[in-house]
């Protein structure tokens, strides 16, 4: 009976409550559109890594990314090679001669990642092809070509086909230069790779660095994201003597960014809830108020004040829940349709989005095991805003409330 | 006189005897202090009422008419003086006990109706049978003979706001009664109805009374509900100014 009356005491003034539930509804929906939008950019965020800039696994030479020493090179990379080959998880892998370097052209010198690829490994592996701006991919045989970031090229201001000379140092320790012609600019969703990096055959460096068909890293992209854990444990078993890593730390500012995620989303949550539990909280009060004379007439009639209390609490709850039934499924159809259709960000800050290796296309998606936790909240948003006007609701006697 | 009690769950003893006096209040008072300004209510009054008696309290308003009712019913407690209830001082039952007490002991039926409107005429009578978590069968059974016996068994499923005054009326006398209390306090029942209706209802109530040996308490000065009761307590100022046995029936 508690429950009924509690039902039905919510929708004596169904303008107020029907206010409640909008407001409660505009938070929910808010809240979810706020975990879906970070969802969406965390994920985008770890693909575009996995994809274009690490792949899920890289193996070097142990001393190799602290100090990129051309001598630290991979020692029987051939070894690997055929391990990967016959490994069922695996779905390419690309083998990388990488030096540190200066590139000049006639406008300017800049400080480079030089890289020396397999194309068409690359094209798998990190999607080169896909990034080309201008120009074009290098083919293998092309031993002149050198392909730079768009970020590059304009502060260096170099054009396809322009001359530019590559600065490193050998494996024996000598300077040696090649010059090379501009076959392709790339734009990547990282400003600062973009900067950074440029391709060249790796036959081409390894000459110029004097290595006879070394490697210094293999990027390995597996079939699914599940299947990382269990190779990077066994990579490291078979090769104990390499580095082997993840992009959680080949990347480490995206794997905190993921995982620091659930907190600001939680945050930014309770701050909503906080929010809508002051107008649930007025709601109540003014419901309570008024029913003073009537809840002292219950009480006087033998229901106890724990009873009173309940009946109040049931009010808030039903009020703040309420919309679930309907709010939650039209939330998850809208993030349906814009996860599909993506929500285009570009207008509201391209280059910054860019600069922080953001894609300015945000694909939604809302993690359905959060669902429980979201109506937890809630539930306690409703409990905690009921608190006052509980108290308030037995505050007097019946005699005090009969009485006004 | 023969008395036997037994505990009951709520801690307020049974009566069993027919005769036995079941409220003795013993000299109490009562003062209210509004705006700094103390009036004494209730002065020093003994009041001693048995099973199935039907009492009518009258006097002047402001003559501690509704205070004494309250103070019987356990609303409101006198600040000195004892109200035995079946041998229990209710005086000194805390509130919790004090709600189990009235729930039940004692039916109200308060001058105002007071219904729950979101609750249908039926729902409102059967308002104290359901916090006694009695059975729906037996409340049904109940509920469907008081609202025959008062005409109004093609209103059960209506609420409040779709009752006149007095079938409102009825209906809270119906939930004072449904229950089948030990007692029943009436504020002033009859003050909002038209002659027809109040005469209704005390018809009701005194066949009730004689059936079911219910006591009833009335707050009235209304000459209507004067005219049936078996005793007429007067209050004036406070006081007990008389108390007589009336030879109606």
């Amino acid at each position: 009976m508690t429950i009924k009356i509690a039902w039905r005491n919510i929708w004596r003034n169904k303008i107020r409550s029907l206010i409640i539930i909008v407001s409660v509804s505009s938070g929910l929906l808010a809240g979810m559109a706020v975990i879906s939008l970070y969802e969406g950019m965390m994920r985008s965020r770890v693909r575009t890594v996995i994809e274009t800039e690490t792949g899920h696994i890289q193996i070097h030479q142990k001393n190799f990314l602290n100090d990129r020493m051309t001598e630290y090179y991979i020692p029987n990379p051939q070894l690997i090679s055929d391990h990967l080959k016959n490994d069922m998880s695996v779905r390419a892998f690309s083998e990388r001669t990488i030096s540190e370097g200066m590139l000049s052209t006639a406008s300017g010198v800049s400080g480079v990642s030089i890289i020396g690829i397999l194309p068409q490994n690359e094209i798998i592996v990190s999607g080169l092809d896909q990034k080309i701006k201008e120009g074009f991919l290098i083919p293998r045989e092309d031993i002149n070509g050198i392909l730079i970031g768009k970020k590059l090229s304009q502060k260096l201001k170099i054009h396809l086909g322009q001359k530019i000379i590559l600065t490193v140092t050998d494996s024996a320790g000598n300077l040696t230069s090649s010059a090379f012609r501009l076959r392709g600019i790339y734009q990547s969703d990282n400003a600062l790779i973009d900067e950074v990096n440029v391709y060249v055959s790796q036959q081409s460096i390894q000459a110029m660095l004097t290595l006879k068909n070394q490697i210094h890293e293999i990027s390995v992209l597996l079939k699914s994201d599940e299947q990382m854990d269990e190779c990077l444990r066994r990579y490291k078993i078979k090769f104990p003597d390499l580095a082997i890593d993840s992009w959680k730390s080949l990347s480490p500012e995206t794997n905190l960014l993921v995982t620091t995620v659930d907190y600001y989303s939680f945050i930014i949550l309770v701050i909503l809830f906080i929010a809508i539990s002051f107008g649930i909280m007025n709601t109540m009060m003014m419901s309570v108020l008024e029913r003073r004379y009537e809840t002292g007439m219950m009480m006087a009639l033998g229901m106890g004040k724990y009873k009173i209390m309940y009946m109040i609490i049931l009010e808030t709850i039903f009020l703040s829940i309420i919309s679930i039934p309907v709010i939650i499924p039209m939330a998850l159809m809208t993030i349906q349709y814009y996860g599909e259709k993506g929500i285009d960000l570009s207008g509201m800050g391209k280059d910054m989005m860019y600069s922080f290796g953001f894609e300015t296309t945000i694909y939604p998606v809302f993690p359905i095991e959060k669902l429980p936790s979201l109506i937890i909240l809630l539930f306690i948003t409703a409990i905690i805003s009921s608190i006052l006007p509980t108290w308030k609701s037995v505050q007097n006697s019946p005699i005090q409330a009969l009485r006004n | 006189m023969e008395k036997r009690a037994k505990q009951s769950d709520t801690g307020i003893e049974k009566l069993n005897s027919k005769d036995a006096t079941v409220i003795d209040a013993h000299n109490i008072s009562k003062t209210y202090n509004p705006g700094g300004i103390p009036i004494r209510a209730i002065k020093n009054i003994h009041l001693h009422l048995s099973k199935g008696e039907f009492v009518a309290l009258v006097g002047p308003s402001g003559s501690g008419k509704t205070t004494l009712l309250n103070m019987i019913g356990g609303l409101d407690q006198p600040d000195s003086g004892s109200i035995l209830i079946n041998n229990t001082d209710i005086t000194r039952l805390s509130q919790a006990k004090l709600v189990k007490f009235r729930l039940h002991h004692i039916g109200f039926v308060f001058q105002s109706y007071n219904l729950i409107p979101v609750l249908t005429a039926q729902e409102n009578a059967e308002f104290i049978m359901l916090l006694q978590k009695i059975k729906k069968f037996k409340r049904n059974e109940r509920i469907d003979m008081l609202f025959q016996a008062v005409g109004l068994s093609d209103k059960k499923n209506v609420r409040p706001s779709q009752l006149s005054g007095g079938q409102q009326q009825r209906v809270a006398v119906l939930r004072a009664l449904a229950s089948k209390p030990q007692f029943v306090l009436a504020d002033e029942p009859t003050a909002n109805l038209d002659s027809e209706a109040a005469f209704n209802l005390l018809d009701i109530m005194l066949k009730l009374n004689k059936e079911e040996g219910m006591t009833y308490i009335f707050s009235t000065h209304d000459q209507r509900v004067i005219d049936r009761v078996k005793r007429v307590i007067k209050l004036v100022d406070g006081e007990v100014v008389s108390d007589k046995i009336t030879d109606i029936l």
